[in-house]
This record gives structure tokens, sequence and C-alpha cells, in this order.
């Protein structure tokens, strides 16, 4: 069954899916961490409407299958938009001014880019929630004894607090993002596991393709975590006692 | 002399004995026509080549059809085993079916287990696409189409249309709903699998298969290895039941326009594929 390893042509083919899998995650990470900060505030507001509606956000995405929403942005969608919009959406053309732009992606790559940033933001804005909630509430009645206003409490004391306990797990999100862009395989999208599976069809190499895929996102995995390693060092965060 | 004459008796008699090993099987075609039965190996859940009718609960379809018009050459009754792609040659190895007619593609690596007659059905790879868009196979390169995962098809079109997008789905009704919401502007498969797509999309009339395909699968009856007679019998009644148009009236009964799987015909049998295969 292991006859050699992959023809150098079918090695640039998962090189490309790696691309696809890198830039994906990046942007999709990137929107989830503003999108899931912003969900997390509107989930603790004051107005109980604001704060159910958020509730009711969260749940919608964090219970449901990511494939399931992948499909409902690819294929649900898509079939509710006007036709002419289709075409414009999948018609080549670019972004930007005329050779600083990029080609414009195609429609699987922004049901996927979507797709993945609104689930991936759901659960980071829970992180972001049990971040600030582990926040000693001996910390905001300090703040109050000291004569703060509610928007000092937060800016200076509960938000730096939250986001240093928050960034562990939030790392442990956008791991979840890279592996969880797999499932974009589903719409058509080309990334790792899609080329991986492409691959093995023209070559039947199923062993040296989904080795190669996996020892490739183990990479991009061990990455995010050196990367978090290297930017905060190995201190651990605090307890939410005053230090 | 003596020791001479020893060897060449012995040689043979080995070879009279070697013969009689090769005739072993016997001669399937006289078989048949003493037993007055033909036992064919057809497909039950594959229209239009073969599948149960739910009113009769009998196995019919083109294949069905065929194996009909040999048994009536042979004047025999025809006997219909239900199979699956992958029973296909245990079937004819084991000598339990005399032939099968179960779209059965002719390929060398199955030419080496089982004799194949001339092909009598082609069946390529083709395109849905809007209705008027798609006319010839110069555009596909300036196209994005979608196809199955995993299939020969995908590879088929990237080697041949290399500048042709293609998106991979998990099957042909993914690939269809696609085409439908305007993600891609045409899908590949086999031609009569789209038709059959097609045949169950309510809004199929804005649809059609182009009249042309990139590939060209020759389907031909599995014989079982060695039975040169039955091959014989099998290829010479295939060109008659193409010379007497009966071949057409059995093709036009599952895939003419009336049907609900209307398909034109892209080859005759006696046909060379290179020249349908455009």
């Amino acid at each position: 069954m292991f006859d050699g390893f992959l023809a150098p042509r079918y090695i640039g083919w998962m090189i490309d899916g790696l691309g696809v899998t890198l830039g994906l995650s990046a942007l999709a990470s990137v929107i989830a961490l503003v999108l899931g900060f912003v969900l997390c505030v509107l989930r603790l507001s004051p107005s109980r409407p604001v704060a159910g509606l958020a509730a009711a956000w969260l749940s919608a995405f964090r219970n449901t299958p990511l494939l399931v929403q992948l499909f409902f942005w690819y294929f649900g969608v898509s079939a509710l938009l006007p036709d002419s919009l289709m075409a414009w959406l999948n018609a080549p053309h670019r972004i930007g001014v005329e050779a600083f732009g990029a080609p414009w992606p195609p429609f699987e790559m922004l049901a996927g880019l979507l797709g993945l940033s609104l689930y991936s933001a759901a659960f980071m804005a829970e992180e972001f929630r049990a971040g600030i909630y582990s926040v000693a509430p001996g910390q905001t009645a300090a703040g109050r004894a000291l004569g703060m206003t509610s928007t000092q409490i937060w800016i200076s004391i509960i938000l730096p607090q939250a986001v240093r306990i928050a960034r562990a797990p939030l790392a442990g999100q956008v791991m979840n993002v890279v592996k969880n862009s797999s499932l974009t395989m589903a719409i058509g999208l080309a990334e790792l596991s899609y080329a991986a599976r492409q691959v093995e069809t023209e070559t039947f190499q199923a062993f040296q393709a989904f080795g190669l895929a996996t020892l490739f996102y183990i990479g991009a995995v061990a990455l995010i975590g050196g990367f978090s390693q290297l930017a905060w060092g190995r201190s651990s965060p605090p307890t939410g006692a005053a230090r | 002399m003596r020791l001479a004459l020893t060897a060449i008796t012995l040689m043979m008699t080995l070879a009279v004995a070697a013969c009689g090993r090769n005739d072993a099987p016997q001669d399937r075609l006289a078989a048949i026509r003493q037993a007055g039965v033909l036992r064919v190996a057809t497909f039950d859940s594959n229209p239009p080549f073969g599948s149960v009718n739910p009113t009769t609960r009998k196995i019919e379809g083109l294949d069905v059809d065929y194996a009909q018009a040999l048994a009536d050459k042979l004047g025999v009754k025809l006997e219909i085993t239900p199979t699956n792609p992958a029973n296909r040659i245990p079937l004819l190895a084991s000598g339990k079916v005399d032939l099968v007619l179960a779209n059965f593609t002719i390929t060398e690596e199955r030419a080496k287990q089982v004799d194949f007659s001339i092909p009598y059905f082609a069946s390529g790879q083709q395109f849905i696409a809007k209705t008027g868009t798609l006319t010839s196979p110069d555009q596909l390169n300036g196209l994005r189409i979608g196809v199955d995962k995993g299939t020969v098809n995908e590879i088929n079109l990237r080697e041949k249309y290399p500048q042709a997008v293609l998106v991979a789905y998990d099957d042909t009704p993914f690939a269809f709903t696609a085409l439908r919401n305007g993600n891609v502007q045409a899908i590949s498969q086999d031609g009569p699998k789209l038709i059959g797509v097609l045949a169950n999309a309510p809004d199929a009339s804005g649809y059609e298969i182009p009249a042309f395909s990139i590939s060209q699968d020759l389907i031909g009856v599995g014989i079982p290895k060695g039975q040169a007679a039955l091959k014989t019998f099998v290829d010479t009644t295939l060109v008659e039941l193409e010379a007497s148009g009966q071949a057409q009236r059995i093709y036009d009964r599952w895939f003419g326009p009336d049907t609900r799987t209307p398909l034109a015909r892209s080859y005759r049998i006696g046909e060379s594929a290179a020249v349908a295969a455009h």
C-alpha cells in the first residue's frame, strides 16, 4: 500500500490548500475576535431585551452543527439572493484599485468565511464573558470605593484582567478555527482537507495524502501555540485576586 | 528409438489431457441451448438500465430488453438474477450466470477477468447548464463547473480543461443545487445520471443537457472467460439487432423523447469509439 511519497505536483496542491486554510483561519479569527467581543458586551448589557437577544443569538450559533451552518450560508442563503447578485458574486473581478487590488474570492470562500466567523464568534464571546466573570467582584467594589466611574472601572480594572484570563482559552478557540475550517470542504472550498481528498482521488495514496494534511494541521496549530507562548510568556494568568 | 516413441506418446497423451482440461467448463452456448434457459445478471435498482417495476414486481430496463432479445434469438427462456456493481464479476466467474448485462463498462482491468462483447451502449461525461448557455466543449475552459468528489469526471475535466474552475461537492444533487443557486455555471457527471437528476428537478425546463460528451465509457455484455462460441453469438446478435432497428427501438423505449429520461443516442452498435466521442 505504501508506494513512495507524493509526487511534487501533489505536494504543491496540498501547499496551496494549506495557504487557503491559513488565510481563511486568520481572517475568520480576527473577525470572530472582534465580533465575539461585541457580542459579549451586548450579552452583559444592563438592558434585558438586548442581553436576551444576544443570548439567543449565541445559543443559536453555539448549539447547531457548523456543517449545517455552512450549508445554510452556501446553499440556503444563495437560493434567496437575486440571480444578478449571485452572478456578480461569482464573476471574476478585483477588489480595490487596479494593480493593488486582490482577486475577488469565490463565493465558497465568502460563505465559508461568514459561516466560520459567526460560529467562532459565538464561542469567543463566551470566553470573553467567562474572563470578565472571573474578575472578583471585590475589584469593582474597590474601584467604587476609590470614586471611579463605572466606565473607568471597566476600562482600567475589569477588562485588563479579563483579557489576561481569557487569552489562553481564546488562543484555543483560534486553534479550533483552524481545525473547523476543514468543514468548508463540504461547500467546495479548496482548503487543505479538500486538497488532501483530491490528491487521494488521483493518486490512491490515501496514507500519504491524509498524513501530510495531518502534519500541516499539527504545524499550523503548533504555530498558534508557539506564538501565544512568545507573546505572553509562561506567566500564569491572574486568578482574580489582586496582585 | 523406443524411448523416443514412448516420449512422443506421453507428450500426445498430455496434450490431449490438457485440451480436455481447457474444455472442462464445456461449451456454454451448447449448455444454454440444452437447458433451454439463458441466465443473465442485471441491475435491479439502476433505472433505466435495470430496476424493479413497482407494479409488475419484475426487473425491467434497457439491459433486460437486450437480454430478452438474446434469449429470443436462442429460442430459450430468460432467467434474470439481480446484481450490483461489486457482484458482477464473481457471478460470471463462478458460473452462476451465463451473461452479465448490467451497465458493465469495458475496462482493461476487468477484461483480464471476463470477456466482453462488442459495446451495445455508451455513456459519456456530460453537463447540465441553464438552457442555451452551454453549446460547445470550447466554452468549458471559462466556466465554474460543479463535479462530484472522488469521481473520474473531476480528474478528466481537470486534465482536458485546465482553465475551468472546478468545485467538488459530495454528490450530484448537491452539485445541482449549487447550479440552481448560481454558484456554478454547469455540473458534470455521466449522461444517464444527469438525466435522473434533471427528471426529479421541479424547474427542469430551465436546464438542459447539451448534446456533447467529453469522454465515452463503452458498455458491453460480460461473458465468461474463454467462451468463444458464446461471445461470437452475442456479438453477431448485437450487430443484427442494430441492423434490424430493434436496438434503436430498445433505446427509444428507455431514452427516447417520450420517456422520463430523454437522451440523444450518441452511439450505435458496431461504431468505433473514437468516431462517437467527437
